[in-house]
């Protein structure tokens, strides 16, 4: 099974996922009432076992989150969207949402806050697609309390391929960066090289 | 649309709740899921507020939730784990569970009507059973872990944990400079009495001991299994003259009153070693633990029942003789 994207593939996704970014940041402007700026997201295909060394030394200095949530498409496009940010970071955008920033509410807003960035952003890259994805409800795999490498390892093995998605929200006052891992599985990656077949194609 | 007669009855079927609402919040739909639960019924309820019609529910929170799912046309959820439910509900397991309401999953999404107006669907799942099991999950590790911590025989602490208190209060002793003494006991002449009553006869004596020392210590004592017939007891903030008075209290308590087994009358007593910490550093509690154990040696060896104090200078060599 080939996972490896040709360049116009490549291309087709960076132009979608730009796109898709740009519907996400103006939503997420007009909901939180402030100016929203995204850089151009970096994406990269990394093969999941790599992802739990990637990601160790970027989050093991302060206490992070990681947060996931499985979508499911038609044309077999399916997987696990997996959003990695700092806890300091997550209370900053937890206040601009309106939430107290007590400890009993703390797993809610990390749900909260990361299902808002996954499904915009999700949600726009299937408009483009003519798709339309359903979610799970989203689950913190770790934060505080336990070992974000563990969790990332236990989980990037069950998939073939990663697409890591560099993302940097700039806010007016605060700046809010996180990580976005798409996992999809083998047979899904095979579906989506399709879909951008048939995009680039339309062109 | 042609699937009409399917989705209808489908939906009134559902043993989830289908809630919907338009955006001023207000009741647009209730499927009979959540009609039977609430006793609210659709008819009555249509077109009045959410809030008004449950006046329990979490406004502040949920406003908030719909207001996300309406401007993001994103779905939003909420799990039991964080909230255990959004809206009160009975459920119908009554005894299983400790809790009165149904525990709730719940999945908040955009919806157009055909006119392209924007509601939102709520989605509500009993996970009550999760919740349940939940419960005895952490019921059976609170269990586990005090079983983890207890002498099965006699329900004193066993060796590792009360060793692992010893520790720790010998640490806090020396931090906060507050005066820490130990206890070490032996039932005396153990050997003999398994022999002539059993060993069942044995057990009952250590177990009717054990209730009879507990009785005379604080709730900031220790009090543990350190070997077969040995017993410790850790007295926090007490030198040594109180730790006599309350080892004298213990001896007493244990010879002046037979324990009856099988109609026998058994007869014991104690040997107990007090010794109050003085040693620095981190083997202290070591130190304590030889101090106390000679001076329960000199207990055994001045003719057992009596408590005797570890007195500076004695050393290990005196301990091995005999």
């Amino acid at each position: 099974m080939s996972t490896v994207f040709s360049e116009e593939q490549r291309d087709c996704l960076q132009e979608l996922i730009n796109v898709a970014m740009g519907l996400a940041s103006d939503k997420l402007a007009r909901f939180l009432n402030t100016f929203v700026h995204i850089q151009v997201p970096a994406i990269e295909l990394v093969n999941s076992a790599q992802i739990p060394a990637q990601f160790e030394a970027q989050y093991s200095s302060a206490e992070a989150a990681l947060v996931s949530q499985g979508f499911l498409g038609n044309d077999g496009l399916r997987g696990e969207a997996i959003v990695l940010y700092q806890l300091e970071n997550a209370h900053r955008i937890a206040a601009l949402l309106g939430y107290d920033t007590d400890n009993a509410s703390e797993l809610e807003m990390l749900t909260d806050i990361s299902s808002i960035l996954t499904t915009t952003f999700l949600n726009g890259l299937a408009e483009q697609i003519d798709n339309s994805l359903s979610y799970s409800a989203p689950r913190v795999l770790s934060s505080r309390h336990n070992n974000m490498t563990e969790a990332l390892i236990e989980t990037a093995c069950h998939w073939e391929l990663a697409l890591r998605v560099d993302i940097s929200y700039q806010l007016i006052h605060h700046s809010f960066n996180c990580d976005m891992l798409l996992l999809i599985p083998g047979e899904a990656v095979l579906n989506i090289q399709q879909i951008l077949d048939r995009i680039v194609e339309e062109y | 649309m042609s699937d009409d007669w399917l989705t209808g009855p489908i939906l009134e079927q559902l043993s989830s709740g289908v809630l919907v609402v338009d955006e001023e919040f207000q009741l647009v739909y209730l499927n009979t899921f959540l009609q039977r639960h609430s006793s609210v019924q659709l008819t009555e309820a249509k077109g009045k507020s959410l809030f008004k019609v449950f006046a329990d529910l979490p406004e502040a929170w949920l406003r908030r939730k719909f207001a996300s799912v309406l401007e993001l046309q994103s779905p939003s959820f909420s799990s039991w784990e964080q909230r255990q439910y959004v809206i009160k509900l009975p459920h119908l397991r009554p005894v299983t569970s400790s809790s009165q309401y149904m525990a709730q999953n719940c999945t908040m999404l955009p919806l157009n009507n055909p006119s392209g107006r924007r509601h939102v669907c709520m989605l509500i799942e009993d996970a009550t059973d999760a919740f349940v099991y939940q419960q005895h999950l952490q019921t059976t590790l609170q269990k586990l872990e005090q079983s983890n911590r207890v002498d099965g025989l006699t329900q004193a602490l066993n060796r590792r944990y009360w060793e692992e208190q010893l520790k720790l209060e010998v640490q806090r002793a020396q931090r906060y400079q507050q005066p820490l003494s130990l206890l070490l006991f032996d039932l005396d002449k153990f050997k003999q009495l398994n022999d002539q009553y059993g060993h069942l006869g044995g057990d009952s004596v250590l177990i009717e001991l054990t209730a009879r020392v507990r009785g005379l210590l604080r709730d900031t004592d220790w009090f543990g299994r350190y070997g077969g017939e040995e017993f410790g007891i850790v007295l926090t903030n007490t030198a040594l003259a109180g730790a006599m008075e309350v080892a004298e209290r213990i001896c007493l308590a244990v010879s002046s009153k037979a324990v009856t087994f099988n109609e026998h009358s058994i007869q014991s007593s104690i040997s107990v070693g007090v010794a109050q910490l003085d040693a620095a550093g981190e083997r202290a509690h070591e130190v304590l633990i030889g101090q106390a154990d000679m001076a329960l040696y000199n207990a055994k060896r001045e003719g057992r029942n009596r408590v005797v104090s570890y007195s500076a200078g004695e050393t290990e060599f005196q301990l091995k003789t005999n």
